[in-house]
């Protein structure tokens, strides 16, 4: 049986659907992260998780154990807020301990375990500081801290590093990580940035309006898209409007050229088709399965990417353009704009969905 | 302000700038110039007035030196008796009006009082903070004097208030008509302290298995204490200086410090001049300790909650 | 939650925080009505407003108040200004001033003030128009805390330094900045410790009384000690006063900013 199950959960507010239909299984240790633009419906079901939203229809079940009865202060869930939510009264070492001296635990016990989650979380000098005297990354820490303090069933984080700087939210996400593997607690991570659900995930939650749309190793949602909206949602998406040409074959025309897609397609033949590609995945220059003759109209240097934005001369409207990525080399001579260039991409690099797909 | 009449400065240096590097270089700033009216106003209508009844107070009427008049003001049984009227008063008000207060803001914060009802006594709790003296004297009177609209409403439900002891023009009177302008002033103060309360707060205690209880007596309370305590200090300091509807109300039946100034400035009730001097430093004290506390609470408040 | 238990223990206090707001008034408006015996009507006003004292003392209370104002703004607002632009190390100096007049009771500020300037060398209070002097000034402290702050608030809210460095970066000169930019944004804030001001002289007692000076306050006082029913129509009116004062701040000030710049 799951850790964590979630069957068949429905929320409304007040006739507006917030999620329907979600249905998941978490595995005891896995680091699960709920992504999607916002509105999604991501932030709720974390709430109907912790016990601050009832669902409309639905059941929670951890360890065999029904929710549904139980108070969010019954839960023995941590969770870290998008604003850390500390007490501004008391020390971090205050914050951290609160939840086992509401619990009645001995004090020897509480400055013992408080001792040890400040160093986890490497704040062990910091302990006596009110929250106005810490960093934003100190805070999201002692937060952290305070929530596993308590040593819940479940970690839930809502946001936690979107107040943060992005050097900061960098170190800051691989430390929860490392916190996370190293006590083995399930954790339901929620976040709109796709980057940060991809790098320390077991397996991302993608959601849109209230809905999965898919639930997978971040390799196979990036790589192996399942919905349109998964594939433009995660990672940066090229797509090319094809014609099928033969089916069984997968070949697909682009203004008469012949693309090889892996087969088969189940689209007739006629009906029009979305190729897709990651941008990492586009070679420059003559020499694979597939080639396009295109036109160079933007170079971003990025550091260790070269972003190169091309037009395919075959392209009627002034919009399509693709976008490939480089890796940087010191020996790297960037292309430059208005060059004409070919862009190649073996078939086993591109998939293909129908048009109008959601 | 002779700054004005310069020619603008370059875009780029901004006046403080300016005044700092003058300053900095031992130059005369002009900066000075322009807070002189006010230091000059204050010195010489407060400061000045203030400090001559400091002075005075040490003196006796042949103008040496002497502290038999503060010593005076703890053995005068009047003098005695007016501050424990005026201290009571004033902790009675604070207490009173700050829990009521206290309660009504809760009812129209987080309480779950409709919206209207929370900007109709927000609205009130403005005018009536503000409302006092001679014509809060008055409404009460009217209200609940011996002839009063409530006082006959009563009587004539056959329940006569003044018959059964209770009486406009005392200290209870007086604490009911205070108490008037108290609590709105605590329901204006703590109104945003208590929205300030964010429900995250809340939840996240209630994450960490605390109960509702538990999170008002560890959390909310703890917040909001600053606060409550420095609106109360204010409660406080506000009835214990208050003049006017104490004349209006007991006319000199209840002898208070700041009444007991008022017959001395009059006329020298008290046989010796420099003793109400005394005894208006006195109340001056107790205020500047008043104040003082209320300041320094207000500072912890605001360092949390940055 | 508890939130239904919540909602009625909530109406329960809100109500009798409204009881104890409108019983008294309502007390004193019935009251007030009731001059002729056995009628509802509005002798109680007619008799007052027909009073030639009582025009006097609002003249004379109206007349102080508006210099009261005059003073306060021309004295406070360059000062709050030049505070926060320039001389930021002087606000804690200047706050703590503003904390004064609550230290100082009126009854004290007043016994200091004849004592000082009631004697020679100054002998202010000699004359009528010598002792308005004192009077005013008397005001113009009591209303310190309202007006300053209000000001102080007002300037608070817009970011002086980068309102008044991006005027300039635009070319505008100094006098543009104060004029287009700084007062029209402080009008709100003028205006609200201007009324709360207002009300404040109007309603003053202690001041006028110990100075002898013909006034809104003494004059009530001295209708309370041989009427009944006048005094209620003044405290109505005077309720009135306060609430239009209150009333025209909030139509100016948007919501929060009204209440911060009406409580002290």
């Amino acid at each position: 049986m799951a850790f964590l199950e979630f069957s068949h959960v429905h929320k409304e507010f007040g006739g507006a659907v917030a999620v329907q239909e979600f249905n998941l299984e978490v595995e005891h240790g896995e680091f699960i992260s709920l992504l999607g633009p916002s509105g999604c419906g991501k932030t709720t079901m974390l709430r109907i998780v912790a016990g601050f939203e009832k669902p409309s229809a639905g059941k929670i079940i951890v360890q065999g154990h029904d929710l549904a009865n139980t108070p969010p202060n019954r839960r023995r869930m941590g969770m870290v807020f998008q604003s850390y939510a500390l007490f501004p009264h008391m020390t971090a070492a205050g914050n951290v301990g609160y939840g086992l001296r509401v619990a009645g635990k001995p004090k020897a016990e509480v400055e013992k375990r408080v001792k040890e989650m400040l160093e986890l979380v490497q704040l062990s000098q910091f302990g006596s500081r009110y929250p106005y005297q810490l960093s934003g990354g100190q805070q999201q820490r002692v937060a952290l801290a305070r929530a596993l303090a308590i040593q819940p069933q479940l970690l839930l984080l809502d946001e936690p590093l979107s107040a943060l700087d992005a050097k900061v939210r960098a170190e800051v996400r691989e430390e929860i990580r490392r916190i996370q593997t190293q006590l083995a607690i399930t954790t339901i991570f929620v976040t709109h940035d796709q980057e940060e659900a991809m790098s320390v995930s077991d397996r991302v939650v993608v959601m849109s309006r209230g809905q999965i749309e898919q639930v997978g190793k971040p390799f196979d949602i990036y790589n192996y898209p399942r919905t349109a909206f998964v594939a433009s949602f995660v990672g940066t998406l090229n797509q090319l409007h094809c014609v099928v040409a033969d089916p069984q074959a997968g070949k697909v025309t682009y203004h008469d050229q012949v693309m090889v897609t892996p087969g088969p397609i189940d689209q007739p033949a006629g009906s029009p088709v979305v190729l897709m590609l990651r941008p990492e995945e586009l070679r420059l220059g003559a020499g694979g399965e597939n080639q396009i003759a295109s036109q160079v109209q933007s170079v971003s240097f990025q550091g260790s990417v070269v972003r190169v934005r091309l037009k395919p001369t075959a392209s009627t409207n002034g919009h399509t353009a693709l976008t490939l990525d480089l890796f940087n080399e010191r020996s790297l001579k960037l292309p430059e704009v208005g060059q004409t260039q070919t862009i190649s991409f073996p078939a086993q690099a591109c998939w293909v969905m129908p048009a109008n797909a959601e | 302000m002779a700054q004005l009449t310069q020619a603008p400065p370059a875009p780029t240096a901004s006046g403080a700038a300016l005044g700092a590097r003058r300053a900095a270089a031992g130059q005369f700033s002009w900066n000075w110039l322009g807070v002189v009216p006010f230091f000059l106003f204050i010195i010489a209508f407060l400061i000045l007035p203030s400090s001559r009844l400091i002075t005075d107070s040490f003196q006796d009427p042949t103008g040496a030196f002497t502290l038999a008049n503060f010593a005076a003001l703890f053995r005068d049984p009047l003098i005695i008796k007016a501050y424990r009227n005026s201290l009571e008063i004033g902790v009675a008000t604070s207490l009173i009006g700050g829990v009521f207060g206290f309660l009504v803001a809760y009812a129209i914060t987080l309480g779950g009082a409709p919206g209207w009802v929370r900007s109709g006594l927000m609205t009130f709790s403005g005018i009536a903070a503000n409302f006092g003296g001679v014509p809060l004297a008055f409404a009460f009177i009217a209200t609940v004097g011996r002839t009063g609209f409530l006082t006959a409403l009563l009587r004539g439900a056959g329940f006569d208030i003044y018959q059964n002891g209770f009486s406009l023009y005392s200290f209870f009177g007086l604490l009911l008509a205070y108490n008037y302008f108290q609590f709105p002033l605590m329901v204006l103060t703590i109104s945003p302290a208590l929205e300030g309360l964010r429900a995250e707060w809340q939840e996240a205690s209630q994450n960490l298995g605390a109960s509702s209880f538990q999170y008002w007596r560890d959390i909310a309370f703890p917040i909001l204490l600053p606060s409550i305590l420095g609106t109360m200090l204010l409660l406080f300091g506000s009835a214990f200086g208050a003049f006017a509807t104490a004349q209006a109300l007991t006319g000199g039946t209840l002898i208070l410090a700041s009444l007991l100034i008022g017959t001395e400035i009059r006329g020298d009730t008290l046989g010796n001049a420099n003793l109400g001097y005394a005894l208006a430093v006195g109340m001056v004290v107790i205020m500047a300790v008043t104040i003082g506390l209320y300041a320094l609470l207000q500072r912890r408040a605001s360092r949390w909650l940055r | 939650m508890n939130s239904r238990r919540g909602s009625w223990w909530g109406l329960l206090w809100a109500l009798l925080g409204a009881l104890y707001f409108f019983v008294p008034m309502y007390g004193t408006l019935d009251f007030s009505l009731r001059m002729i015996k056995g009628q509802i009507t509005l002798e109680a006003y007619r008799v007052v407003l027909a009073d030639p004292a009582f025009l006097q003392a609002v003249v004379f209370s109206v007349e102080m108040a508006v210099i009261t104002i005059l003073v306060s703004i021309l004295l406070f607002v360059p000062t709050a200004y030049w505070i926060h632009l320039r001389l930021p190390r002087l606000r804690p100096v200047v706050e703590l001033i503003t904390l004064l007049p609550f230290i100082v009771p009126t009854i004290v500020l007043v016994f200091g003030l004849i004592r000082t300037f009631g004697r020679p060398p100054f002998s202010l209070t000699n004359t009528g128009a010598t002792t308005n002097i004192l009077l005013v000034a008397g005001y113009i402290i009591l209303s310190m805390p309202y007006m300053y702050r209000a000001v102080d608030v007002g300037l608070r809210s817009i970011d002086i330094h980068s309102l008044t460095e991006a005027s300039l970066s635009l070319g505008s000169s100094w006098l543009d900045v104060i004029a287009r930019v700084i007062v029209p944004n402080l009008r709100v804030a003028i205006l609200a410790g201007s009324l709360i001001t207002f009300a404040t002289v109007m309603g003053e007692l202690v001041l006028a009384d110990f100075l002898v000076r013909p006034a809104l306050g003494p004059y009530m006082v001295e209708v309370g000690k041989d009427t009944v029913y006048q005094p209620a129509a003044l405290g109505i009116m005077s309720f009135a006063i306060t609430w239009a004062a209150m009333g025209l701040i909030a139509i100016f000030a948007r919501g929060d900013t009204a209440r911060r710049l009406t409580v002290r």
